[in-house]
């Protein structure tokens, strides 16, 4: 079963039938987190690095912004018995304009607050591609935990 | 390359507007079209008329007793709300095809093209820019070219993809180069041939590129925003992705910052939804 994530969403599910996707991650970036012991499977699809931007909004839709959607997937995984050490977890998106100086850098300081709340929190990114200016569609398998992206046209495995 | 023959049979192959459309079209260079003219348009078109209703009626609406006829409708929901959803609602047909060239599946333009409408309109009002009446219009349009060009695209696409990614082309610098005509291009050739106002016209040819004005249009600077946006945050993105130039001086020239691109790309989600909420995205055909 596949369950789509919407921009400024997230999923959490136990059910090892079902992949979580979400669809043309530009600037925004997709967050996957997956329990390897468990096998429970997360998704996030923030689109703002800060909440600070609109506190309100963010309340009432905490995956919108980096720094409350990024703790909400990992609470509500953590709910279903999900263990930091054994989750892996895979980023992609954060892609910019052409003209890599530019002020249009949503993409950029969505990764940056992304990295911060890892760091901070110690957990280790397994894999990411992020960057250029390409749009990515982004697929968890909850069964076994694989992620694919597709550009292009192309999938690949992240 | 394509010929500008081909091209042409392509935007004639298009189909007009319906009637309704262009009526209101007609009307949508007056900044205060009256409730009559909007009523006199509608009422012809029972399909809108009861969409219209249907909407004052909705839950959501807030309206307490029913409302039974047009032009109490249009009076409770403003003549340019009822002017907007009756333009999205026409030409939601044409915009909600897949565009195999582009990587739209179906409804994914149509989105993409509200959500830029919704975002123009919310820039124009925020930077006060007169003609902000049509804006909605403009930015609903802005990448109508695509519908024509999407099976060149299709064709030519790994050519295209090749210079994008090798030679650091923009997307609509690479369609200019492989097929002779950006979607920007013919987007504009189609506004004229349906004889939309010249201000609509200048929107749709330089939406990606706003520098390529020697006069700066304010109009062009807030499609291009909702735009850029637009694909930023990914409502309906496709096969170009954001392989477009970004332009500082738009933002300089309004003395906007990154935050305001932000709060524009939260105005555009919510607004998003708002509309799917009222229209409901239409079947493609």
């Amino acid at each position: 079963m596949e369950l789509i994530v919407d921009i400024a969403d997230m999923a959490v599910t136990p059910d090892t039938n079902a992949s979580l996707v979400t669809y043309s991650l530009g600037s925004c970036i997709g967050v996957s987190i997956w329990d390897r012991s468990l096998r429970v499977g997360g998704l996030l699809h923030y689109m703002l690095p800060n909440a600070g931007l609109a506190p309100e909004k963010a309340e009432e839709r905490p995956a919108m912004f980096a720094t409350t959607g990024i703790p909400a997937l990992f609470r509500e995984a953590f709910e279903l018995g999900a263990k930091k050490e054994q989750l892996s977890v895979r980023i992609a998106g954060g892609s910019q304009l052409m003209d890599d100086n530019n002020r249009f850098n949503i993409g950029r300081k969505n990764y940056v607050a992304l990295r911060k709340i890892l760091f901070k929190n110690g957990i280790r990114i397994a894999a990411e591609d992020v960057g250029g200016s390409i749009s990515r569609t982004m697929r968890l398998d909850v069964g076994t935990g694989r992620v694919t992206l597709t550009s292009n046209r192309i999938e690949r495995e992240l | 390359m394509t010929t500008a023959i081909e091209m042409i049979e392509g935007i004639d192959a298009l189909p007009p507007l319906p009637g309704t459309t262009q009526r209101l079209m007609a009307i949508v260079g007056e900044p205060n079209g009256s409730l009559d003219d909007v009523v006199d348009i509608i009422k012809h078109d029972q399909a809108m008329t009861s969409q219209v209703l249907k909407l004052c009626n909705s839950a959501s609406s807030g309206v307490s007793r029913k409302i039974g006829s047009l032009r109490e409708a249009i009076g409770f929901l403003g003549t340019k709300k009822v002017f907007d959803l009756a333009i999205a609602a026409h030409t939601g047909g044409m915009l909600s095809k897949q565009q195999v060239g582009y990587d739209l599946e179906a409804g994914a333009m149509w989105r993409q093209s509200v959500a830029v409408a919704v975002g123009s309109a919310a820039i124009a009002k925020h930077l006060r820019l007169q003609d902000a009446h049509l804006l909605f219009t403009a930015g609903l349009l802005h990448d109508i070219g695509k519908v024509v060009l999407s099976e060149h695209v299709a064709e030519s696409y790994a050519e295209i993809l090749r210079l994008v990614t090798d030679e650091k082309l923009s997307f609509i610098e690479a369609e200019h180069r492989v097929l002779g005509f950006s979607h920007e291009e013919v987007g504009a050739l189609v506004a004229e041939r349906w004889q939309l106002p010249e201000a609509i016209v200048r929107c749709i040819r330089y939406h990606h590129d706003p520098f390529s004005l020697a006069v700066p249009d304010p109009l062009v600077d807030a499609v291009y925003l909702a735009s850029t946006v637009c694909l930023m945050i990914g409502i309906g993105g496709g096969a170009d992705g954001l392989s477009y130039r970004a332009d500082q001086s738009v933002l300089d020239r309004h003395g906007l910052d990154e935050r305001d691109l932000e709060l524009i790309a939260m105005q555009m989600l919510s607004g998003l939804q708002e509309a799917e909420l009222f229209m409901q995205a239409p079947a493609s055909e």
